[in-house]
This record gives C-alpha cells, structure tokens and sequence, in this order.
C-alpha cells in the first residue's frame, strides 16, 4: 500500500509537473474568465516578505520576484533580466527589465530594488527576509536598471541565487504600508478583500509577461475548514483548493480531480531541546534516529504524500543525500544499543515530555506513532497537548523537551536551513548561547564559505549532514506538502513555484 | 435499617418498568466491561498502521481506526473514562452542592441569599465554557476534566437540594426534633437530609448523562484528556474527519456514547415519574414521619 500511494504521489507530481506551462504558450492555448479559488484560512497581511503560509495565495499573485526558480532549482529571469556574479564571488550585479510597471504606474527601476533591500535589511521590518539579508553587506545603484550587491565575503552562487529569488520587489511609494495595501508589480491588483471571507484580485492590464494573466479576475474564497473547501470543489462552487490537506487531496485526487504538488515540500522535524533532561546525552538522542518508524508516519500523518528522509533536505535540494534514509531507518536494536550506551537510568530516559500541537491533526497523530515506538524501546513518555498561542509560544520560546515541527526552505541552499529556530547556529531560542553544537555550527559555516569545485561542496555538505545526525537535535521524518492545490479537470496552466505559493498568472480554462 | 428497604422498595418499582430496567442492564454492563477491560486482552493503543481505517470484520468489530488502532477496544476503554469522569463529577458536585442546599435551605435569610447569588454566578456561566476555562488553567487531564465537569454540576445539586429542603423545613417532624432540643447540625442531617434523598439521586443520574457529555464534547474541542487516553469525545472529533473513509470510525462510538445517554436520561425519567406518583400519593410510598 505504501508503495502504491508512492506511485501515485509521484503520477500527481507528474501531471502536476506535465501541466507546467511556458508562459505565452499557455496564454494562448487557455481562455480567460473569472477563476473561483478556495484557500484555507485568511490572510495577514500585504508584505511580501511575511512568509507565512496563510499569505502563499497572494505573494507570487501580487508581486514579482528578481529570479525564479524552475522545479528543478534553475536560476531564470524574472524582474531581472540578467544576473553576473563577479568572478571573486563578492558581489551580484543585476540588470532589471525595462519594461516594467508597478501597478501605482510607476517604473522599476534600481532604486526601488534599493529600497525593498533596505527592508530586508532591516532587523524589525525584513522579516522572513531578514536572515537570508545576513551575507550582504551593502549594495550600489549603477545606474537605473542595474544594482550591484556586495557581500560580506565570497558566496556561493546558490546562496546569491536563493537571495535574488526570496526578494519580491516592493513599489518604493508604498513600502511603508505595503503591509495593508499591496505595492507590486505582479500579474493582478487588489480589487476587493473582506476580512476573513474573501479576496478579490482583478488583472494588471499593464503586466509586463505577454499574455498574461490569462484570467480577468480571481476570487480566493476563505474557508476555515479543509472538508468544506473540498466539497465546494466537488459541488463545483469553486474551481481549485489551494492548501488542502494530504489526506482531502488523496481522496479527491482518487475522485478524479487535478492534484498539483509543488517542488517546495516542507520536512517534519522531531526537535529536541538538547540542552533540558536526558537529551544532555548524545548517545540517548541519537538513539532517536532509529526511534522514527517513518514510513508510518508519512502513510498515517500524510496520506503517503511526501518522501521520508532522515536529513532536512528535499530531493532539490544539493544537500540532498538518500543513503542516510537506509542507514537510520527505524531499527528498535539499534535504539536500544545506543540507550544502553547513553547509560541513563531507565526513569530519566521517560522523564520528559513531548509537546504536541493540538490544532494540528498530522502532529497529533504522528506524536501517538513516535510515543508508541518509543514504548517499545522501553521509553514511556506523556504527550503533553497544547493549543494554539500556547503551543507557539512554548515552540519559538524552546519551552519544551521535544516536539514535531515543520521547517521550510529545504530545497534550496543548505545555509537556508539555519534560518529555522530549532536550526539557528547564532540566537537560537531553543538551544540558546553559545551553540551547545559547535560542530554543526562549523559545518553550516564551512557550507556557506565554500565556493570551490563541486568536490569541495560535496566534502562540505557531507561533513554537513554527518554533524546533523551526530548531534542529533533534530531528527527529520518526512517531507510534506504545503499548498496542495486540487482543481477542475477545466483548469490547466499550472506554474510549480519553488516555495509552493499559488502561482495564477498562468491559469486559464480549458478551451 | 428502614432506608435500605426503601431504597429496595424504590428500587423494585423502578426496576419493574421496561425502560429503566433495559437502561440499568445495559449501563451495568458498561460499567462491567470498563472495569474488567484490562482482562479482556484488548489494548487500545496498539497500533497497526498497515491496518488502518479498516472497517468492521470478526477481528475487529468495530473496525479500526487511523492509527490501526481496535476501535471496539477504544470504546470499552473510553466507557472507562467516561463513566469515571461522570463518577467523579457527580461525587465533586454533589459533596459540594447538596451542603450549600442544605445549609440555605435550612437556615434561610442571608446564608441563603449569599449562598444562593453565589450558585447564581456559577449558574450564569455556560458549563462548557466554564469548565474549558478550568482547563485552560489547570492543564489537560482526566482529573482536570472530572473536576472541570464536577464544578458545572454544583448549582443544580445545590438548588434542588435546597429546593427539598424549604418544602421539608417547615414539617411536623423537623419541628419536632427542634422542640426536643435537637441542634440545628443534627435536624439537617440527620432529620432533613435522609427525607430528601430521592430528588438528589435522580440528580446524580441526570448530571451522569451531563457529566459524559460533556466530556465528551470537551474531548471533541480538543481540551478534553490528551490522547492516546481513548475518550469517546475524542473519537468522534477524530473521526469526523474520515467520514468520507471510514464511517464507522465515527459513527460507532457515537453510537456507543447515544445509547448511554439515552439509557441514563430513560433511568432518570423513570425515577422521576416515580418519585412524583409517590408524591401525589399513588405510588404508596410515604414519607417517613419523625423517624427518630
């Protein structure tokens, strides 16, 4: 069964994959109209640089980026035209299109980059930005289409590459309040919004890409709930779900509905606070590389959507290793060797608590199949369930032993991977400073600083993953897919971003 | 001595009707399985995930559920859960409400109206948003969920005791004692509170059918006692998500949690049928008259 829903996740990614257009030629074959779109749970603001899931439908709607990226990770144009990485790697020197207009009407141009970079840079206002902001050290307009970015050492191409894509130009006449009202150069305006019901976006008749959008007008309808999405769809109230849950997207893809996945999975992640209990002792956590029966929980959390894997990378990643998936699958003897090892009292091994997150199905689940494992290599722990802003604050403050969370930008540069807490090697809220995991810290560092052959990468991204397991603070079980979108058998055009966000330009219905 | 046999007496009567006595096989039968589960050899939190969400089949009669889990062995279990919150609740609710009733009841003037604005207040919250705001402070456990449901049970134990103490007060009897010196601790307990037995105990069968529903609901919310515990409430909230998959996942113990409810809200309406024939004198039965 397992390997059936494999096959039939990787037939979604296909058709998903197949139904990628080159942009013109799906304006051409595809016919335009209004678009009803269900997403699940409303948004919080304009920003672009807010990477919250709940924002995916807008960001790559409203705005665009310098850089995007195919579904296997290449590097293509977007608002830039061109991109040249000096040969010393120390800085970028990009050139913007000509053509192009924020939908206020005014031009892009060199200085609006500068000032969507002067955003990111900054600590309170770059949010998601912020971090990935942290190898640039200043930047120069050459003239009004071109801006050299300077770094604070030699970069990778792909960290410089991961930058150029993350950074969604913002209109400089809105930047202050691009948080309430859109301030993009994207394929559609903000028509409409009505809080916590729906958002209206209407065509940019100025878009600079040929022929598109190919719709006139997008509705984003918001439900609260995933089942109610789901039946909208099937009633045919709306034509696509973006953010369906994996176990709805089976069923209905099963139904005969269009199951698009996206290249940008997240991965879950059992984090453990090393620095509380038991986890002091790295033998007693790394026994739980082996605890992870993984296949259950990507066949009982997930549907079977998603791959598992024992490393924080999607397969685009370059980091991306499989023979670690066989090397710490789910062994109970070898967990059990590494407990005898750890020489911890059986009591202090099941004296903790691992933090669930009540609001989120998958968690509670996979929780139950983890604390079974760990029953059978004699660990009993308690579940310890909680709510809402409770459970937020208890995940971003560290306040708990070990608990499931998803961590995003796994496919792209390594040194992306840092910018999730529990991965941070400086002011990590969870394991604190100094890093009790120096050689990690190295690691990421040796990655971020290498730019050599691709034997030297190589060597830095194993040394990389050896740490990752070695230290063993976070044990990841399985990707999944977040903005799982379901549609009609009369949408086409679908465009894979490499973040999973909605991308509509491209949508149209069938002739 | 005489309470017994009056109990018997009660007992017997009610027992002679066909709801009540359906109800009280089948609620004995429950409590049975729920405390004998452990001998049954069923484990509700063994898991199969290769047998997940399968439906009913001889080995398992209630199917299965996302976990592979044996739902029929979740239910028995979760029969234990319920009917010890009700158990609980009941017995919190009762060792508290019944002696706020009977001391306002008794002495009257302001120790029943603090009393009773006290009840009010309680009264004035929503149980269930009452006993969520308990939790909320005192954690996700079963003891937190017995003493959340128990609180909300207080007001009505308090007011129909109270109630049956105004209307027994005034009687010969209690006048009686107080005449031969009895002391006011002595009348209540020992001269009111045996005469006003009866409406208390359709009490506790009715805020038992309360008790498990609002456990259940309060699992169904998502506060109720944390999983793996099986919970029927916890059931159904899970379960509503694969009524497409597996309809039995939910369907079945709700089913479950339906009849006993039903068999509990079956056995109060017969005791309270009883007790208002007693009351209006065809039943036979008498109250008892200055018994000491």
């Amino acid at each position: 069964m397992p390997s059936r829903l494999r096959r039939l996740g990787l037939s979604g990614l296909l058709l998903g994959a197949a139904a990628l257009l080159a942009p013109g030629a799906s304006a051409a074959d595809l016919k335009g109209g209004k678009l009803r779109v269900a997403i699940i749970g409303d948004m919080t603001n304009f920003d672009p640089m807010q990477f919250s899931t709940v924002n995916f439908p807008l960001i790559k709607n409203l705005y665009d980026s310098l850089i995007e990226y195919t579904p296997d990770g290449k590097a293509v144009p977007s608002l830039a035209s061109d991109w040249k990485i000096a040969p010393d790697a120390t800085s970028v020197t990009v050139t913007l299109r000509k053509d192009v207009k924020f939908q206020s009407g005014a031009p892009l141009t060199a200085d609006a980059v500068a000032a969507t970079l002067k955003k990111g840079a900054d600590p309170q206002k770059g949010k998601n930005v912020y971090a990935t902001m942290s190898f640039v050290k200043d930047w120069t307009v050459v003239d009004p289409q071109t801006i050299r970015l300077n770094f604070n050492g030699p970069a990778p191409e792909r960290q410089v590459t991961d930058l150029l894509q993350f950074l969604s130009v913002i209109d400089p006449a809105g930047i202050d309040t691009v948080e309430a009202k859109p301030a993009g150069a994207g394929p559609f305006t903000l028509g409409e919004r009505v809080v916590g019901q729906r958002i209206v976006l209407k065509k940019n008749p100025a878009y600079w890409r040929d022929k598109e959008p190919v719709v006139d007008e997008v509705t984003l309808t918001v439900f609260t709930e995933d089942a109610a999405a789901s039946a909208a769809l099937e009633s045919g109230a709306v034509d696509m779900v973006y953010g369906s849950t994996a176990r709805s997207a089976v069923r209905l893809r099963d139904a005969g509905y269009q199951l698009i996945q996206g290249p940008g999975p997240l991965v879950q992640v059992f984090r453990i606070n090393s620095t509380r209990g038991p986890f002091k002792n790295a033998k007693f956590r790394q026994a739980f590389n082996y605890l992870m029966d993984r296949q259950a929980i990507l066949r009982a959390g997930y549907a079977g959507l998603g791959e598992v894997v024992a490393l924080p990378w999607a397969p685009a990643s370059p980091a991306f290793d499989k023979s670690y998936n066989q090397a710490y699958a789910f062994n109970i003897d070898k967990a059990k060797a590494l407990l005898a090892e750890s020489g911890l009292p059986a009591a202090e091994m099941s004296n903790w608590k691992l933090l669930v997150n009540g609001s989120d199905e998958p968690s509670v689940l996979i929780s139950q199949i983890v604390q079974g494992s760990l029953a059978k290599a004699g660990i009993n722990t308690q579940l310890d369930v909680q709510q809402g802003a409770e459970f937020i604050d208890a995940l971003l403050k560290g306040r708990f032993d070990a608990v499931f969370g998803g961590v995003g930008n796994v496919q792209k540069f390594p040194t992306r991977v840092a910018t999730n807490s529990i991965y941070r090697t400086s002011n990590n809220p969870i394991l604190g400073t100094p890093h009790p995991h120096p050689e990690y810290v190295a690691a990421i560092d040796k990655v971020g600083t290498t730019t050599g052959s691709g034997d030297q990468l190589k060597a830095a991204y194993d040394a990389l993953n050896k740490s990752m397991v070695e230290a063993a603070f976070a044990i990841p079980t399985n990707t999944y897919d977040t903005g799982l979108t379901l549609a009609a058998k009369n949408v086409s055009g679908f465009t894979l971003d490499i973040d999973n966000m909605l991308v509509l330009r491209t949508v149209g219905f069938k002739p | 001595m005489r309470l017994p046999r009056r109990i018997l007496a009660f007992a017997g009567r009610l027992l002679s009707q066909p709801g009540p006595l359906a109800s009280v096989l089948f609620l004995v039968g429950l409590a049975l399985l729920a405390a004998f589960a452990d001998r049954l050899g069923i484990d509700p939190l063994a898991q199969d995930i290769a047998a997940s969400l399968e439906g009913p089949s001889a080995a398992h009669w209630f199917g299965t559920d996302e976990l592979g889990r044996d739902i029929g062995a979740r239910v028995i279990h979760g029969a234990r859960t319920s009917l010890i919150t009700a158990a609980g609740a009941v017995l919190i609710a009762g060792a508290v409400g019944v002696p706020i009733g009977l001391v306002a009841g008794f002495f009257g003037g302001w120790r029943d109206a603090a009393l009773m604005r006290a009840v009010d207040v309680l009264m004035a919250l929503p149980g269930i948003l009452l006993a969520m705001a308990l939790i909320a402070v005192i954690g996700r456990s079963q003891s937190a969920a017995l003493v959340a449901v128990g609180i909300t049970g207080i007001p009505s134990f308090a007011r129909v005791t109270r109630a049956q103490v105004l209307s027994l007060r005034k009687r010969d009897f209690v006048t009686a004692v107080e005449a031969f010196g009895g002391t006011p601790g002595y009348n209540m307990f020992r001269t009111v509170l045996p005469n006003a037995w009866s409406p208390i105990l359709v009490q506790v069968v009715v805020l038992s059918s309360v008790a498990i529903l609002l456990e259940a609901a309060l699992a169904f919310l998502g506060v109720g006692i944390p999983p793996p515990t099986p919970s029927w409430g916890e059931m159904l909230r899970t379960g509503k998500s694969y009524l497409h998959d597996a309809p039995h996942y939910a369907v079945l113990p709700g089913l479950v949690l339906t009849v006993t409810i039903l068999a509990f809200d079956t056995l109060g309406r017969g005791m309270t049928r009883l007790l208002e024939d007693r009351d209006s004198g065809a039943s036979g039965l008498k109250l008892e008259q200055a018994s000491r």
